[in-house]
């Protein structure tokens, strides 16, 4: 791993313990069996791992994940986002003693191997000089500025940037096959929006072409909402409305919505972002 | 007409899925004999067994697990509720868990060694194990199991617990993680396992009912159950697991969180695997001592 940022040493009298493990795709599962993965999805290249050290305190753990690109890094930080920001790299959150955040395509995670008062200081010290130490920043995907923003309800920390139909079943689940037709050379966004009382999804996919995006539709609507017949929308057994519709090369499925009118509002304005931000 | 084998989300939320998951998988019995199955699960709990700090009284833990075995099997007598599943012949095999914030407790582990020593079963005869059961020799030459482990939620399958439990059992458990690990129940037909699991033991003491990752703990959604979920019936035992965490979630959360996978493979093991019970309607679940914020 040739590194691009520099990992402290010491941070609020935790120390370095002197030792460095790395691991590559192969050996990623030594490391962390059962969710191993989920970084190889988002194109994991490389893991640096350092443990800090303070007698009569918990041990403090720093990953940190080299991934292919900026997309990737913040796929995996975005796939299970739920905190509050913790203002470092170019997004992050901190809760339950686990920082997050990603930078460039990097992702970093530090967290306490136990409580106590003062380790949280230390993590997030140990953060901040991470952050600042990677220079170089990069772009989230592109699909996932198509998402309609907070004017339209968006919650913000359910955005989720997706790979596969795999990871899109983990967090929003779809059906055990992949009807949507995701591979890798498609990409799309998830998100939640406070509408009212409800919270529906949006499930954005764009497609290499308005034909694999056509027949990825017909292959949804056949298996999932084959009562819709060519609608594209109908009243789901929790009464909820599912809505899908193409827009070009893009799929636009709204799942959840309180009544039809909102799901097609919804749709639109995505439609209109695809529009302003261009393709 | 859906095409058959394809669940959707709507097979979920007509509460259909067994049924999809019949037409999916298809079916190993007549629906007659099945729909006379049912199922035994025992739920003891004691406000005692944990101690402030979270660590695990001994005797209480013995207490509790005696109890729940003895009216699984319908005696009084641990030796003797212990004895209808084992003989002083038997290897056996306790496969554990050691996932790093939420091992079994050592003391549940020990609970279960002391009744089958008290049964007979020879010293060199028990182990305990859970990542290395492959290489163990009393894994290896088993005759029986006892599969214990905390219940919590998993990245991958849902829920973890006994079903998910035996994972290990494969040289190659990352094989089992797609579709929600659907097809967890297979392992349990392979012969290093199959029919050889006498007692399955979900510690409910302090259980993760939400959470993210494989990887990372979450003490936020931890809280003291005090409990054990116990039965002769590993799908029995963690359909009632799933529902104790999808209670929690809607307490704590005020809202009907939905995991972020569902447990499939609880389903698929009753359906397809012919594993136990998955339908609750058919379970039928005995709850014993402490019953404050009982939820189930």
């Amino acid at each position: 791993m040739k590194l691009e940022f520099s990992l402290p040493s010491e941070a609020k009298g935790w120390k370095w313990d002197g030792k460095g493990k790395k691991y590559n795709s192969r050996t990623l599962f030594d490391y962390i069996n059962g969710a191993a993965e989920l970084y190889l999805a988002y194109r994991f290249q490389n893991l640096a791992v350092r443990r800090f050290e303070k007698p009569g305190q918990p041990p403090i753990v720093v990953e940190v994940y080299e991934m292919a690109s900026a997309e990737d890094a913040y796929g995996v930080f975005s796939f299970e986002r739920q905190d509050e920001d913790a203002g470092m790299g170019q997004g992050s959150e901190f809760g339950g003693g686990l920082l997050r955040f990603w930078k460039g395509k990097y992702f970093v995670t530090i967290y306490a191997e136990g409580e106590s008062p003062e380790v949280e200081s230390a993590i997030i010290s140990l953060g901040r000089e991470l952050a600042r130490s990677i220079r170089v920043s990069g772009s989230a995907p592109k699909v996932v500025s198509y998402l309609p923003d907070e004017k339209a309800g968006l919650i913000e920390k359910s955005v989720r940037y997706l790979r596969n139909h795999i990871l899109l079943n983990q967090r929003f689940y779809i059906s055990n096959q992949n009807i949507l037709k995701l591979s890798g050379e498609t990409e799309a966004a998830l998100a939640q929006y406070l509408r009212g009382k409800q919270k529906p999804h949006l499930l954005l996919i764009r497609y290499l072409s308005e034909k694999k995006a056509e027949e990825a539709l017909q292959s949804f609507k056949k298996v999932y909402m084959p009562e819709a017949k060519e609608k594209g929308f109908l009243q789901t057994e929790d009464r909820k409305w599912t809505m899908a519709k193409r827009k070009k090369e893009f799929i636009l499925i709204i799942f959840g919505a309180a009544d039809l009118g909102d799901a097609d509002e919804l749709i639109r304005a995505a439609e209109v972002r695809i529009k302003e931000k261009g393709r | 007409m859906k095409e058959t084998g394809i669940i959707t989300r709507r097979d979920f939320l007509r509460g259909t899925a067994g049924a999809a998951l019949t037409a999916a998988f298809g079916s190993g019995i007549s629906a007659d004999a099945h729909a006379e199955q049912r199922a035994k699960v025992v739920l003891s709990r004691s406000a005692e067994v944990l101690t402030e700090g979270g660590k695990v009284n001994g005797e209480i833990i013995q207490s509790m697990l005696d109890e729940a075995v003895n009216t699984l099997l319908g005696e009084r007598e641990p030796v003797k509720s212990w004895g209808k599943l084992f003989k002083s012949s038997d290897i056996v095999g306790i496969k554990s868990n050691v996932w790093w914030n939420m091992p079994t407790p050592r003391e549940l582990e020990g609970a279960i060694r002391k009744r089958l020593l008290d049964v007979g079963v020879k010293e060199k005869n028990i182990d305990i194990d859970d990542r290395g059961v492959l290489k163990k020799p009393v894994f290896l030459n088993s005759t029986a199991l006892v599969n214990v482990r905390p219940i919590r939620t998993h990245h991958w399958s849902g829920v973890g617990g006994c079903l998910k439990n035996h994972i290990m059992f494969v040289p190659n458990p990352a094989a089992y993680h797609e579709e929600a690990c659907s097809d967890l129940g297979k392992i349990w037909t392979y012969p290093i396992i199959k029919g050889k699991t006498r007692l399955n033991i979900l510690s409910a003491l302090q259980p993760q009912f939400y959470g993210r990752g494989a990887h990372f703990f979450d003490r936020r959604y931890v809280w003291p159950y005090k409990g054990l979920i116990v039965g002769t019936d590993p799908v029995a035992v963690d359909a009632i697991g799933a529902r104790l965490l999808h209670l929690k979630r809607i307490v704590h959360f005020g809202e009907d969180r939905p995991l972020d996978v569902p447990p499939v493979h609880i389903s698929v093991a009753d359906k397809k695997y012919r594993l136990g019970v998955s339908d609750l309607s058919r379970i039928q679940l005995i709850k014993l001592g402490w019953m404050e914020e009982v939820l189930i």
